[in-house]
């Protein structure tokens, strides 16, 4: 499973998860006596844009790139951090929700707070938004590649999610013939699409049609892939294998045409009701195949509130 | 109807499961999984009636949000299905009686099909 | 109860085998799964199931059942006419789902135990 993300937003993990689950605990710090000199190595060596001032335990400001620029361009001797440190620290506490996190930083334009426990104030570690995101991808259960995150710079990724955009990228593998994991795709997603708030009944006929074409895929072709786009307004499900081709599209799509195996229809299966239950779940559907290359079914299911079927429509 | 009601009539035992409080508003007595998926209307209340003892049965379930699934002449499923039905919170039962004689009981107590379940809406 | 009583009670189309109707129907079976019906079938059942299959007759004719009814409308194969005309097993198509025909057939006396 490889999925990748474009720009997400989940705002309801954002109550969920808290602000100690995401934060970086490797902590960076210096003491209030450390030198100006010393910060930049510090930055430059910890690629990070903010460093905690602590004493005895205490966090008593934070020393930012930018008052590392104003002291060199000041051309002033040197001196200690606690002379240029801002000491009204926003910070944030361990057990606050994650939203607040992402409302402060927000509001403050900052990059990163510091975290501090609630019954002792001590420094537990600090937050950025690169950590946030990593954070509800991780809880999402996707699998995302590093570079995308850096590609899509962490603020322009905030504004979607602050804006309520969202275009999110699915992808599983699913391998044929391999019946006690099949389904397993179409169960994943359905609760991803839970967790990012879709309406319970899109979430239900995205998930009927995923587990038909999947069921398919396992009983007829040896592998393939099943790739989810996911838009404020329809969700786009691709479902591509490598196996033998359909020869007659429309025949397959009739009721009750079956080619399954005796011992497919043992284990439930080859009603000929899949494809059929498919086009009756979803708003569009396209069934491509090339005999001996293999067969994609595409279908959209648009997820707009008032284009919501409240029944998955009745038997034909 | 209850679906400790259910387990009542048709004397059955309960494989996995806690709570029987669950409202039943209609069944499907099917064991190709695609008839289930085109039968099921009614998320949340609808009890499937099957032969099939198999993982998917359950996968299935999930799939649709039928909350129960009850087994017929009482057979028993292996640990995986059982599994994935606790995992997915759907409650297991198994009966002596047959697909048959199941159904003809639950609907002599006046729980409809699918259809008839449209219908009543 | 016979199988012709049934016919018309329960709006039956008759696909094949239209006389051997006279037979006596003993009891029900509902089963999609062929092996089940294999093993747990008994002779003057009447098998209620959504298989279309040719394989079906083999199985009512190998377990002398006395018919056989496809549910929710569906039009069984043409080999699987052509078989069970030879092999004389009655099949019926039902436009209902097995749970509700199951219900009325229940209803009218046909039994699932003996
Ligand atoms: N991915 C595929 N590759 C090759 N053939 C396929 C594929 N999907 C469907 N088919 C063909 O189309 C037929 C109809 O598919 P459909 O899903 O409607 O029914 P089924 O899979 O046979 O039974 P059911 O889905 O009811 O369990 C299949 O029997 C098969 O011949
Ligand atoms: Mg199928």
């Amino acid at each position: 499973m490889t999925p990748y993300v474009k720009a997400p937003k989940i705002r309801e993990l954002g109550y969920e998860l808290k602000v100690r689950d995401v934060m970086d605990r490797n902590l960076i710090t210096v003491q209030p006596e450390t030198p100006m000199s010393k910060v930049r190595g510090v930055l430059r060596l910890n690629r990070i844009s903010g460093i905690p001032v602590i004493d005895k335990g205490k966090l008593v400001g934070v020393i930012c790139v930018e008052d590392l620029v104003n002291w060199l361009m000041a051309r002033a001797d040197n001196c200690s951090v606690e002379e240029k440190m801002s000491k009204n620290v926003v910070t944030l506490y361990t057990d606050e929700p994650l939203i607040h996190a992402i409302n402060k930083l927000e509001q403050y334009g900052f990059f990163h707070f510091p975290v501090l426990e609630r019954e002792n104030r001590e420094l537990a570690g600090t937050i950025t938004r690169e950590g946030i995101i990593r954070g509800l991808l991780k809880k999402l259960e996707i699998d995302y590649r590093e570079e995308e995150i850096r590609h899509y710079r962490a603020s322009h990724v905030f504004e979607d999610m602050i804006a309520d955009k969202t275009s999110l990228i699915f992808q599983y593998y699913v391998v044929g013939q391999d019946f006690n994991r099949a389904g397993e795709s179409a169960s994943a997603l359905k609760k991803t699409l839970k967790r990012l708030g879709t309406h319970p009944e899109i979430v239900r006929r995205a998930a009927i049609a995923v587990y038909e074409a999947e069921m398919n895929l396992v009983i007829f072709a040896r592998s393939g892939e099943i790739i989810v786009k996911v838009d404020p307004n329809q969700i786009r499900i691709e479902v591509e294998d490598s196996g033998p081709g359909i020869p007659d599209i429309e025949k397959a799509m009739q009721p009750g045409y079956s080619t399954a195996p005796d011992w497919v229809r043992e284990l439930g299966f080859g009603a000929g009701m899949g494809l059929n239950n498919i086009k009756k779940c979803v708003d569009e559907m396209n069934v491509t195949s090339t005999i001996g290359k293999g067969t994609r079914v595409e279908m959209y299911v648009a997820t707009k509130k008032e284009s919501v079927s409240y029944e998955v429509k009745g038997t034909g | 109807m209850k679906l400790g009601k259910i387990k009542e009539i048709l004397e059955a035992k309960v494989i996995v499961g806690a709570s029987l409080e669950r409202e039943i508003r209609m069944i499907c007595a099917c064991d190709l999984m695609s008839d289930v998926l085109s039968c099921v209307q009614s998320r949340f209340s609808s009890l499937l009636l099957t032969n099939l003892i198999h993982p998917q049965t359950v996968r299935t379930a999930e799939i649709a949000e039928i909350p129960a699934i009850c087994f017929m002449r009482g057979k028993e499923p292996q640990d995986l299905t059982m599994d994935l039905a606790k995992k997915n919170g759907i409650v297991l039962l198994s009966t002596s009686f047959s697909l048959y004689e199941a159904s003809g009981r639950l609907y002599k107590e006046g729980l409809p099909g699918c259809s008839e379940y449209r219908e009543a809406k | 109860m016979k199988l012709k009583e049934l016919v018309e009670k329960f709006d039956l189309q008759i696909q094949c085998a239209a006389h051997r109707l006279e037979r006596e129907i003993k009891g029900g079976y509902v089963s999609d799964l062929l092996s089940d019906v294999i093993a747990n079938g008994r002779a003057g059942d009447l098998w209620i199931t959504l298989q279309i299959h040719q394989n079906i007759v083999g199985v009512a004719s190998l377990k002398n059942l006395a018919a056989i009814i496809i549910i929710n409308g569906r039009q069984p194969e043409e080999n699987t006419i052509e078989k069970a005309k030879n092999e004389g097993i009655p099949i019926m198509v039902s436009k209902m789902c097995a749970f509700e025909l199951v219900g009325r057939l229940y209803n009218a006396g046909i039994s699932g135990t003996r």
